[in-house]
């Protein structure tokens, strides 16, 4: 039944080639708009949740402020933090912590002369590099430098802003704090766009000097207060659970403006951010599809209109209202469908286009997400779009009386 | 005495045209035995369509009984009477309606499709009835393939297509040149003839009427004469 139905739909568009092409240009429009916007929003999302994996790794947190993350100026304060604490908890293999001050910084004396002046000193732990690595993001020193190895002291390395405006170069001393330090690195200016989020040679670094951890409470004097710590756990271990438990442990040592934040805290924040400007943009695409959706409506008011004596032929032939129904359902239905079907390719070539753009220009990783969730559930909705375009022409037309329908000119 | 297949008893029928109402029918009468063949003439206007559709059960009268095989049209609710439609009236029009997108063959299986006749089935009739109105060669043609003659003739089959008792043709030669509508006539005339089927005719034609076994005469809504006609 349905297959003769379908064959007498079919035959209705093919026959009204034209204007069935322009009813589903209309509903493609939509939907490609819908579709590229949807596409692109979870590539964003996906490519941003790995970065943020690629950093953290699987089996990392951090221990931060209260509402370190809710605004910029937050992010910066120190709190108090016992990283004995959370050596101690059981799961826990690694603890790194960054700790900054301001310090009276002199530069290396040329001709019995040396630039001097207030910077950040930022300590940091040696294991950042042997054991959080990620989160130094893609470091790299001028030619000689390196990293602090364990154990080391007395030894800087400088923000290649910093390093020019003291004329300090690798190897020579400077004084922080009347404590002589010597050069060991000096961090290139940032290359490229990836790692800006984290890591030290972000734009924001250039202008500070970095000593191991330990040597903060040398120059600054002894203090637990701390930008932030990283916490690695032993592998096959739940980060969460371990997070948990840090914080617990931490809130039993008396500190309690701390909070830990793991990847699956970030992601899910990422989410739903990410949910919601592609929820946007995919608000503002349906719009055109609204438009798309009414051409379908007027297309089948039409054609309606058009056959109505056909109509009134079917019927006195004996077509029940309910099979008539189902003839211009199936059409409308139809186009929207075959609308569905070509936004949807459309959709997901532009936003591969848009991807590749965008990795072109911004050097960000990212590539389009053709979910099938979300072609499933646009087919889906192409269809019932058509479909219900066709519902009130398609009512009207069975509803007719036959004499009615028969005399129409 | 043959068995009355469609029986109207008092019919009137009236319509609003804006504010106007028209009488189109104002009390007929009309018994219609099974197998006969009438003819049914009159000016325009005289009410001769309304009372087509009518008979057809396309329409229902405003007072007054219309009995098709004895049920009272107006006791059945749509779907009764679509069904009563589909099953066992034929229609055969002026202008052909055929659907235009549609070859030949599926427009006679049209009628089928709607009263669920499995595709073989309904395939093979509607060749075995194109075949026997001389289209046996026109299968897959569409309808703008079609001379009128032979579109007429591809209605007479779709009308055939359920195996009614009752074809209803209302001006089938209005469209016609003589020599094809004399065609259409004699099929109409042979489905009374040898298949017993009751052909009502509405017609301006003269040489229809000559086909006829009898000629209803219907003016301003009420019937004036019925005459036997001559039985070619």
């Amino acid at each position: 039944m349905f297959s003769d139905f379908f064959l007498l739909s079919t035959r209705g568009i093919m026959h009204r080639k034209m204007r069935s092409w322009l009813t589903v240009i209309g509903v493609f429009i939509g939907i490609t708009a819908v579709v590229a916007m949807i596409s692109i929003g979870l590539g964003l999302e996906r490519s941003v949740t790995q970065q943020v994996a690629k950093v953290f790794g699987y089996n990392s947190f951090l221990v931060v402020g209260k509402n370190a993350f809710q605004s910029p100026h937050s992010a910066a304060k120190a709190v108090h933090v016992n990283l004995n604490v959370i050596k101690q908890v059981p799961g826990v293999t690694a603890v790194a912590a960054v700790r900054s001050e301001t310090g009276f910084v002199k530069g290396p004396s040329s001709a019995g002369k040396s630039r001097q002046g207030f910077l950040p000193v930022m300590g940091l732990s040696p294991t950042l590099m042997t054991e959080f690595s990620s989160f130094l993001g893609d470091l790299s020193f001028a030619p000689g430098g390196r990293f602090f190895r364990p154990g080391e002291s007395n030894v800087a390395i400088l923000g290649h802003a910093v390093a020019t405006q003291l004329h300090a170069q690798l190897g020579y001393t400077i004084t922080i704090e009347d404590h002589q330090f010597k050069i060991i690195g000096i961090i290139a200016p940032k290359t490229t766009g990836q790692g800006a989020s984290f890591g030290l040679n972000r734009t924001s670094n250039a202008d500070t000097i970095f000593v191991p951890f330990d040597q903060m409470n040398v120059l600054f004097g002894k203090s637990d207060k701390v930008l932030l710590t990283l916490v690695k756990t032993a592998k096959g271990t739940d980060v969460d659970t371990i997070a948990a438990r840090v914080k617990q442990a931490l809130k039993a040592a008396g500190d309690t403006t701390v909070t830990t934040v793991t990847y699956s805290d970030i992601s899910r924040q990422i989410s739903t951010v990410m949910g919601s400007v592609s929820g946007f943009l995919a608000g503002i695409a349906g719009i055109s599809l609204l438009v798309g959706g009414v051409g379908v409506m007027n297309t089948m008011y039409t054609a309606v209109l058009e056959r109505t004596r056909e109509i009134g032929v079917m019927k006195a032939l004996g077509a029940r209202r309910g099979q008539i129904l189902s003839i211009f359902l199936i059409e409308s239905g139809l186009m929207g469908l075959v609308g569905g079907i070509v936004g949807v390719l459309f959709g997901l070539g532009l936003s591969s286009v848009a991807a590749a753009v965008i990795r072109g220009y911004f050097n960000v990783e990212i590539h389009a997400v053709a979910s099938p969730i979300l072609i499933v559930s646009t087919l889906a909705f192409s269809f019932f779009l058509g479909a219900f375009a066709g519902w009130m022409p398609a009512r009207r037309a069975a509803k007719l009386p036959v004499v009615d329908a028969l005399r129409y000119e | 005495m043959m068995d009355a297949v469609l029986r109207l008893e008092g019919v009137t029928r009236q319509y609003s045209l804006g504010k106007t109402i028209v009488h189109a029918l104002r009390g007929v009468d009309l018994v219609v035995h099974n197998g006969e063949i009438i003819a049914l003439m009159g000016p325009s206007g005289s009410g001769k369509s309304t009372l087509l559709h009518i008979l057809g059960a396309l329409d229902t009268p405003t007072s007054g009984t219309a009995l098709i095989d004895g049920i009272d049209v107006k006791s059945l609710a749509e779907r009764k009477l679509t069904q009563l439609r589909g099953q066992r009236i034929g229609f055969v029009f002026q202008t052909f309606n055929l659907v235009p997108t549609l070859s030949a063959q599926l427009n006679v299986e049209l009628p089928m499709i709607f009263q669920r006749v499995p595709r073989r089935t309904r395939a093979t009739r509607a060749r075995t009835l194109l075949t026997r109105v001389g289209l046996g060669d026109r299968f897959s043609h569409r309808p703008n393939e079609l001379s009128g003659g032979e579109r007429q003739r591809v209605a007479i089959a779709r009308a055939l297509a359920n195996d009614p008792e009752i074809i209803i043709a209302d001006e089938p030669t209005g469209n016609l040149d003589s020599e094809s509508g004399g065609r259409i006539l004699e099929h109409l005339a042979g489905l009374s003839r040898d298949d017993g089927k009751t052909v009502i005719i509405a017609t301006h034609d003269p040489d229809a009427a000559a086909v006829a076994g009898r000629i209803v005469r219907i003016k301003d809504g009420r019937l004036i004469t019925t005459q036997e006609g001559v039985h070619v």
